[in-house]
């Protein structure tokens, strides 16, 4: 009794969570564990779902979870989750342009300054 | 080629250090408010009171649409102010959260009921939906698309700043 | 009020501090003056340690009308952690942070003689900067306000999450090393102020910036491995806005030791060196800069003050363009006229370098994007873990393969190719073995890990066998620089196996009853309560066994913190040398069973052995007798 009185002090918002998520496969099971990684708690100020157990968290990867199960991609899911809860819980900043200056320039500017150091002019 | 090497050493640090000042003195937007629109999520949920079935076709026109609990204590707080919405003839609809029926009802028997229809979303899937991370939030809705969307607290002040002008703007509630 | 000893100490101090920068860098230096600057300095200090130190004493002496160790610290705390409080928050933080840079400046000061020509106008340097952070303190940042004339008869309680010994030592360490650059980068400006390029400032300041990379590698490796136990997730490296912030520090430090070295050996890349030195430090204050003032969320922020903020981002700001323009101004000094011979030491390590900026740009450029795609786009986004890993992998990789092929390299001449194949080629097949004995094995591909472990592979291979060789044929090998690399490639292949072999999951078990994972049966055999000094706990206990009947038990507990209310995750680890048994109890279901959540996290300890071990390389450096 003790026990239960205890845990409801804790848990009292989460006890609606629900049962966990099962996948029929392990590649399912792989793909729901670093989705949940590359997405942000829409709760927190930082961290994925993976680290966090608000009870918008607990609910959105049971969501993603059935989403995995139902073969959705992760496009899909991702879209899914940005739609609600914004762009900005995806860690991953989609290609667009605004952002290709984000992805490439780090490239650019390794190949451009290592084409400089190659082909300098001897002195 | 050493001048602009020179030049570049400096100005990049100098336009990257500017452009933190610039940052820093930026005013922020409202915390809490959302413009993002995106359509009302089809739903097939029970009334809180008569238990009829509610679908997402059945809300019309415009309307405010609050998530609440019983168990939510900022609720409690912002609770006449959706009452006095409710005076005012703007149709507030209700949507409870994660709550159990009983002590929903309970709830509302105390404090009074500001809702012309609830609800009762128990496992928070149509709260998901729509991107709710907790309560209480209020949403901003107009034929069928959400406008508007705000964490937190509702009162006067945020009404004139987060919905008002977008009441304004649309022509709502006339 | 002894407070206000404390206080007026670190008033007095500044004052000194100021003078002594004053006469470094308007009168003209002669051994007088030094003498006296040096002697200005010593006591600035020593007032400045007596207030730091009255400041610890009234902590442990629980002085709560002082209004900070009121609002962290608490009578019912060890002695231990009434100390760790006071640079829990911002001012007792920043206190600390100065503290720090006084104690560098002060042993500088002592173990470089008076005739040392760089010196006096270095300290002068090092103590305006002082002043700078003073005054910050001073003005926005007191740490002396009281609570008068009632002081509360307790203080509030320190976040549980903060009682961690661990977490304790880890902003120390990561303090001494951001501050500890200041030596190289006072020295470099009074190296640019006296003008005279035969001054040798590079081996002056070698191993005390050798020092300053040791604290900051053991200060960032800590934090990492505190993450992992305390936080409950199972991760060591989070691409957190204030760990890439000083992870920015660390690469240019370690940019800037490889490019010191070869100034020294060879005076070539010594305006490369100057320029580093100068990004160290201003990365370091960046960094401080943006915990500091809230401008970018994140686990580790202090309370958000723009006010705050807009004073350091001036100071800094000002550092800054003053080095930069000076270093301008005297470009040419440090110019050499000879070529860089391809594919001599000097030309890998400008490679190096070049690799090395990038990637510092790299976070840079991920840290800040959010906040200048919201100014123009009005809208959100996130950068996060795939953006840097899909940076860092393959320039890391890219990096390592030159690493490979420069190990034979000389100073200032080509490599002679002959002597060059051996240990390559048998690198080579032996990585490409083993690369191939882990590809067949698992069935998961992933080209990058794949080329990860091979790359770091290489490094080990050639490295023991250039060790071989030094006991052998007695050939020569640089002990600091086989250490510290043979750690980077064990650090790449702990990485990549550690990514491809982990694995989690989330049961959900009944007391008495039992689930299988992996190769592990997990027992629930029952569950407690119970009363710790300042929290009520929830402890689980299981019993795991595995294939090979090895079994053991572990405790995960749900913790309530009485004074604040908190709850915490504390995690149950089982530790074994290839991997670590990781437990969490997670919420109870409705039917009574509970979220077990079960991580197999392999390698990981040989993550942070391989960043000790690189830092242990530097503790070689410094202790031995050679002079590069």
């Amino acid at each position: 009794m003790k026990i239960k009185y205890i845990t409801l002090i804790f848990f009292s918002l989460t006890v609606f969570s629900g049962t966990i998520y099962e996948f029929t496969n392990d590649e399912d099971e792989k793909r729901f564990n670093d989705l949940i990684k590359d997405i942000r708690c829409p709760k927190c100020t930082f961290g994925s779902l993976s680290s966090s157990n608000a009870p918008v968290s607990e609910d959105l990867k049971l969501k993603i979870a059935e989403m995995v199960r139902e073969n959705k991609t992760d496009n899909e899911i991702k879209n899914y989750v940005a739609s609600r809860f914004g762009k900005e819980s995806l860690y991953e900043p989609e290609l667009s342009k605004g952002t290709y200056l984000l992805w490439f320039s780090p490239f650019v500017i390794l190949l451009l300054a290592l084409s400089i150091f190659i082909f300098r002019k001897k002195y | 080629m050493k001048i602009l090497l020179k030049l570049l050493i400096i100005s990049l640090p100098i336009s990257f250090l500017f452009m933190f000042f610039v940052l820093l003195n930026e005013d922020k937007q409202i915390p809490g408010a959302d413009y993002r629109e995106f359509d009302l999520p089809i739903f097939n949920l029970e009334d809180l009171d008569s238990k009829r079935v509610i679908k997402n076709t059945d809300i019309k026109g415009a309307s405010i649409i609050n998530i609440w609990a019983s168990w939510c204590i900022t609720c409690q707080i912002e609770h006449p102010y959706l009452m006095s919405l409710n005076k005012r003839g703007i149709p507030v609809i209700g949507i409870n959260y994660k709550d159990d029926r009983d002590d929903a009802i309970n709830w509302l028997s105390k404090f009074g009921n500001p809702y012309q229809l609830i609800i009762h979303d128990y496992k928070g899937s149509l709260a998901l939906d729509m991107g709710v991370t907790g309560a209480p939030e209020t949403f901003l809705v107009n034929n069928g698309r959400i406008v508007a969307h705000y964490q937190g607290e509702i009162n006067e002040s945020i009404w004139n700043k987060v919905f008002a002008p977008i009441i304004e703007e649309q022509g709502l509630f006339k | 009020m002894i407070v206000e000893i404390s206080h007026f100490l670190a008033i007095i101090s500044t004052a000194l501090f100021f003078l002594a920068g004053l006469f470094a860098l308007t009168i003209k230096n002669t051994f007088y003056t030094t003498n006296l600057i040096s002697k200005t300095f010593s006591h600035a200090f020593l007032f400045f340690s007596a207030s730091f130190f009255i400041y610890i004493y009234l902590a442990i002496t629980d002085d709560f009308s002082v209004q900070y160790i009121a609002n962290h610290s608490n009578s019912a705390l060890p002695i231990f952690y009434k100390i760790s409080s006071i640079w829990s928050a911002h001012e007792g933080s920043m206190f600390l942070w100065i503290f720090f840079l006084a104690l560098w400046g002060f042993i500088f000061n002592i173990f470089i003689k008076n005739t040392e020509i760089l010196k006096p106008k270095t300290i002068g340097i090092i103590s305006l900067v002082i002043v700078g952070f003073l005054l910050f303190l001073l003005i926005t940042s007191n740490p002396f306000v009281t609570i008068l004339p009632i002081a509360p008869v307790n203080g509030a309680d320190i976040n549980p999450v903060l009682q961690d010994p661990a977490l304790a030592i880890h902003p120390p360490t990561l303090y001494l090393g951001y501050v500890g650059f200041v030596i190289p980068f006072a020295c470099s400006m009074a190296f640019l102020i006296n003008n005279d390029a035969s001054v040798k400032w590079e081996s002056l300041v070698r191993k005390w910036s050798v020092m300053a990379w040791i604290f900051l590698t053991i200060g960032i490796t800590l934090g990492s491995w505190w993450a992992y136990y305390e936080l409950g997730w199972g991760g060591y490296w989070f691409w957190d806005p204030v760990e890439n912030v000083a992870l920015m520090p660390w690469l240019a430090a370690t940019a800037f030791l490889h490019s010191l070295s070869v100034s020294i050996k060879s005076s070539h890349l010594r305006t490369w060196t100057i320029l580093l030195s100068i990004s160290v430090f201003s990365l370091s204050l960046f960094g401080a800069f943006i915990v500091r003032s809230g401008i970018i969320d994140s686990v580790h922020s202090f309370a958000n003050d723009p006010q705050r903020g807009l004073y350091l981002l001036a100071f800094i700001s000002v550092i800054i363009l003053i080095s930069l323009s000076l270093f301008i101004s005297r470009f040419s000094l440090t110019r050499t006229h000879r070529s860089i011979k391809t594919l001599s030491k000097e030309s890998f390590i400008s490679i190096n370098n070049i690799f090395f900026v990038t990637l510092i740009f790299s976070i840079m450029l991920g840290v800040t994007y959010p906040l200048i795609y919201e100014y123009f786009y009005d809208q959100k986004i996130s950068v996060g873990a795939p953006f840097y890993n899909a940076i860092f992998i393959p320039i890391v990789i890219l990096a390592s393969i030159f690493l490979f092929f420069s190990i034979e390299s000389k100073w200032s001449r080509s490599i002679d190719l002959k002597i060059f194949i051996n240990p390559i080629f048998i690198s080579l097949i032996l990585s490409f073995v083993a690369t191939l004995i882990v590809f067949i094995n698992l069935e998961k591909i992933n080209v990058f890990i794949l080329l990860s472990i091979f790359t770091g592979l290489l490094i080990i291979f050639r490295y023991l066998i250039e060790i071989w060789n030094s006991f052998v044929y007695k050939k020569y090998l640089n002990p600091f620089s086989a250490i510290a690399h043979f750690a980077l490639g064990l650090l790449l292949v702990s990485i990549s196996l550690n990514s491809l072999l982990s694995s989690e999951r989330a049961l959900n078990i009944k007391i008495n009853e039992y689930e299988e994972y992996e190769d592990l049966n997990i027992y629930f055999r029952d569950l407690n309560l119970v009363k710790g000094p300042n929290y009520d706990s929830v402890k689980a206990n299981f019993f795991i066994e595995d294939e090979n009947g090895k079994s053991f038990n572990l405790y995960p507990e749900k913790r309530r913190y009485s004074r604040r209310g908190q709850i915490t995750t504390e995690t149950a680890i089982y530790i074994t040398p290839f991997r670590d048994i990781y437990l969490t109890i997670g919420d109870q279901l409705e039917d009574g069973s509970w979220i077990v959540n079960i991580q197999i996290n392999f390698l990981i300890r040989w993550i942070w052995f391989s960043a000790f071990l690189m830092a242990f390389a530097g503790v070689v450096l410094i202790s031995s007798k050679r002079k590069v």
